[in-house]
């Protein structure tokens, strides 16, 4: 006896049908340009030159790609780029972590005061202070090192006031029961607070990275000797002066492979990064 | 045997004593792009094409003749100013820098720039030696304060094959161009109406330079001194609102594209889209290649002359120009020397350079037979007579340069009126010199 074909359809799925074909629609809006942006990659400048268009006939070529690799520096961008995203993260993480948990946890005089004024620095742009960071920066002789590139992001407004926030959720009963049990305030920070912030130090970390692993304005005009460029600026250093035009396969490859690093981020913290958009990491 | 070892070991500690003493390093920083993977190690410049294939292949050739001489270079993304200027503020500045002409008086006028003159002279290098408009670009208060290296220029890109069918050659040739604004837009009409497609391919979108170049090319044409006094533009004159009107006639006519971007500008003109297309000496190289590829819209018929004499005045030309300066810092008297030879070198060879489509600062370089067989460079080569940039002690030219085309932009797009924007244009070019 031939048993019967079981077909499973969610309530739920059918019912939203329009909506998910809606969902399929704006994910194809958003992601034509990255494919458009592949699509120039693999085409040679020449082709690109006469016409666009060309994205859409044969040949194609991984030259532009073969051309980045042959760069003799690009690779020590890379390199300054990991160390410098990675540093400015850890950097980041381990001062607002701790200035969270002081400013949700412990009193000491004028903590509000003083909480008040980190968050004024979500107001101050990057821009009004620029000019007063790179003197300073000149007279501590740090442009052209790493310590440089990274120190600058370290004070995140942003950073403290989400971990305060996290850690303002968190029961007070947890760390009551362990002064109960004699642990330290380091203690209790490190072995039972820390961990339990780990959603919103991911998301912090995420975002932390990507940001630096962007970050083009400072390293600019703080790393000027081509060794130490991270790799937005070594890249974008590479393009001939008319790239638009007739260099336009070379800089989509450009693009490409500056992206290849944060979308494997993005692919290995995705579900991190849906909590932290969704709202989820601060509930 | 211990006393041999001794004597190798010292010898060898003083051999690599003088070898580290002979050395002699400068840092020089440029734009044009990198481009190692095709000329990292090309010391023969005939071979090398395009900017940063030249640049890159003429710094092998002078480090390769001059051992004795570490030549570091740094790419910075064009035009590599702000870089520029991180740098001066923070005391690292590089040794010898690639700036534009228009760029130097920012950079002179605060005392941030050697004189090159008299560094120039002990190589043998005589001011004499540049083109006007070359020695122009790079002269501030009487004195050289940077090596010029080219001049350039927007240019009319000429499809010959289109201009046949609009029967706009002439017996000889060449293409029949306009002697005045009626003209340019009469013939704008034939070629359209011959031909189905636009007589000119201008860049009107996401643009600046473009209108200002065009804009100062049409002011000089009338011998309007719109900047009589270098710290106050004049623009609400008869010249700049003839200047504006013609502009704008060519889209109100219908005789040019509109909306196209410098990209889609280069794709069009490459495309056969238009007639003519106002754009760079820079692109000389890649349509005299197309024109080269049978089955192309350019194949057998690519000419290029300078922007028409189209106002009675004078014949003129805006021209901007690539210059190395060198940054005031303190250096070694073999650094200096060593500068000196690079510029010399780089004189020496502005003919490679003129290969890229520029024209040459050397006056020499215009009489060499291998110059003169450079495709389509006697047609413009007038240009180092009528090239003319904006008086030396003008600052902030970038800037200047992006309010007008934001201005006559809107002007030409019927976005604002003429006067309006002539209006606009000079009062915020005066605010921003105005606080210098």
């Amino acid at each position: 006896m031939r048993e019967p074909e079981v077909t499973y359809k969610p309530e739920s799925l059918t019912a939203s049908r329009p909506l998910l074909w809606g969902a399929a629609v704006l994910s194809l809006i958003m992601m034509a340009p990255v494919a458009w942006l592949v699509g120039l990659s693999i085409k040679s400048n020449q082709d690109l030159m006469m016409g666009t268009d060309s994205v859409f006939r044969f040949p194609y070529t991984l030259v532009n790609y073969l051309n980045i690799l042959h760069s003799s520096q690009v690779f020590g961008w890379l390199l300054n780029s990991v160390i410098v995203a990675t540093g400015h993260t850890l950097g980041v993480l381990v001062l607002s972590s701790l200035a969270g948990y002081g400013f949700a946890r412990l009193e000491f005089p004028f903590r509000r005061t003083v909480f008040v004024i980190v968050l004024f620095g979500l107001a101050v742009p990057e821009q009004a202070v620029i000019i007063a960071r790179h003197q300073m920066f000149s007279w501590l002789n740090l442009h052209n090192t790493y310590l440089g590139l990274m120190l600058p992001g370290f004070s995140s407004a942003f950073g403290v006031f989400l971990m305060t926030q996290f850690f303002r959720a968190i029961p007070k009963d947890i760390d009551e029961a362990a002064l109960l049990d004699n642990a330290s305030q380091f203690r209790i920070f490190w072995k039972i607070m820390l961990p339990l912030t780990l959603p919103a130090q991911a998301t912090l970390g995420i975002f932390t990275f990507l940001g630096a692993w962007n970050d083009y304005w400072w390293p600019l005009i703080s790393a000027t000797r081509k060794e130490m460029y991270t790799l937005t600026i070594g890249i974008a250093s590479s393009q001939t002066n008319f790239a638009q035009s007739e260099g336009l396969g070379f800089l989509a490859a450009q693009a490409v492979f500056a992206s290849l690093p944060a979308i494997i981020v993005y692919l290995i913290f995705q579900r991190h990064i849906v909590t932290a958009v969704s709202g989820g990491a601060v509930k | 045997m211990k006393r041999i070892l001794m004597t190798t070991v010292a010898a060898l500690a003083m051999g690599f004593a003088a070898s580290a003493h002979a050395q002699t390093k400068i840092e020089l920083q440029r734009f044009f792009g990198a481009c190692d993977a095709d000329y990292g190690k090309v010391t023969d410049v005939s071979s090398a094409v395009g900017e940063c294939g030249i640049i890159t292949s003429l710094i092998n050739k002078f480090r390769a003749d001059n051992p004795d001489i570490t030549v570091n270079v740094t790419t910075v993304e064009w035009p590599g100013y702000d870089q520029l200027n991180a740098q001066l503020a923070s005391g690292a500045a590089p040794d010898v820098v690639s700036m534009h002409y228009s760029a130097i008086s920012d950079y002179q006028s605060r005392g941030l720039l050697e004189p090159v003159d008299k560094l120039l002279g002990t190589q043998g290098v005589s001011p004499a030696s540049f083109t006007d408009a070359a020695r122009a670009g790079v002269m501030k208060e009487g004195q050289m304060y940077g090596l010029p290296f080219d001049n350039w220029t927007m240019l009319f890109h000429v499809n010959m094959n289109l201009m046949k069918k609009a029967g706009l050659v002439n017996a000889d040739g060449t293409p029949v161009l306009p002697t005045s604004a009626d003209e340019l837009i009469a013939q704008g009409k034939q070629f359209k109406e011959k031909t189905g497609k636009p007589y000119l391919i201008q860049i009107l979108a996401n643009e600046t330079a473009s209108y200002t170049r065009v804009l100062y090319t049409f002011l000089q044409q009338q011998k309007s001194d719109f900047f009589a006094n270098p710290k106050q533009i004049k623009l609400k004159t008869p010249e700049a609102k003839a200047a504006v009107e013609l502009m704008k006639r060519t889209v109100s006519e219908k005789i040019s594209t509109v909306g196209l971007d410098y990209a889609a500008s280069v794709s069009a003109f490459a495309n056969g889209d238009g007639g003519i297309a106002v754009n760079g000496t820079w692109l000389i190289g890649d349509y005299v290649a197309q024109s080269k590829k049978e089955g192309t819209a350019l194949a057998n018929g690519y000419s290029v002359y300078p922007i028409p004499q189209l106002f009675k005045a004078q014949d003129s030309t805006y021209a901007d120009g690539h210059s190395w300066v060198m940054p005031k810092k303190n250096r070694t008297p073999e650094q200096v020397q060593a500068i000196g030879k690079l510029f010399k070198f780089l004189a020496d060879n502005d003919f490679q350079w003129a290969r890229t489509g520029h024209l040459p600062a050397v006056k020499a370089v215009f009489d060499k037979p291998e110059f003169k067989a450079l495709p389509q460079r006697d047609n413009i080569a007038k240009i180092a007579q009528t090239g003319r940039s904006l008086p030396a002690e003008v600052q902030r030219q970038f800037a200047i340069q992006s309010i007008i085309g934001e201005e006559v932009g809107a002007a030409v797009n019927g976005d604002k009126p003429v006067d309006d924007a002539l209006a606009s244009a000079e009062s915020r070019i005066n605010e921003l010199l105005g606080d210098l």
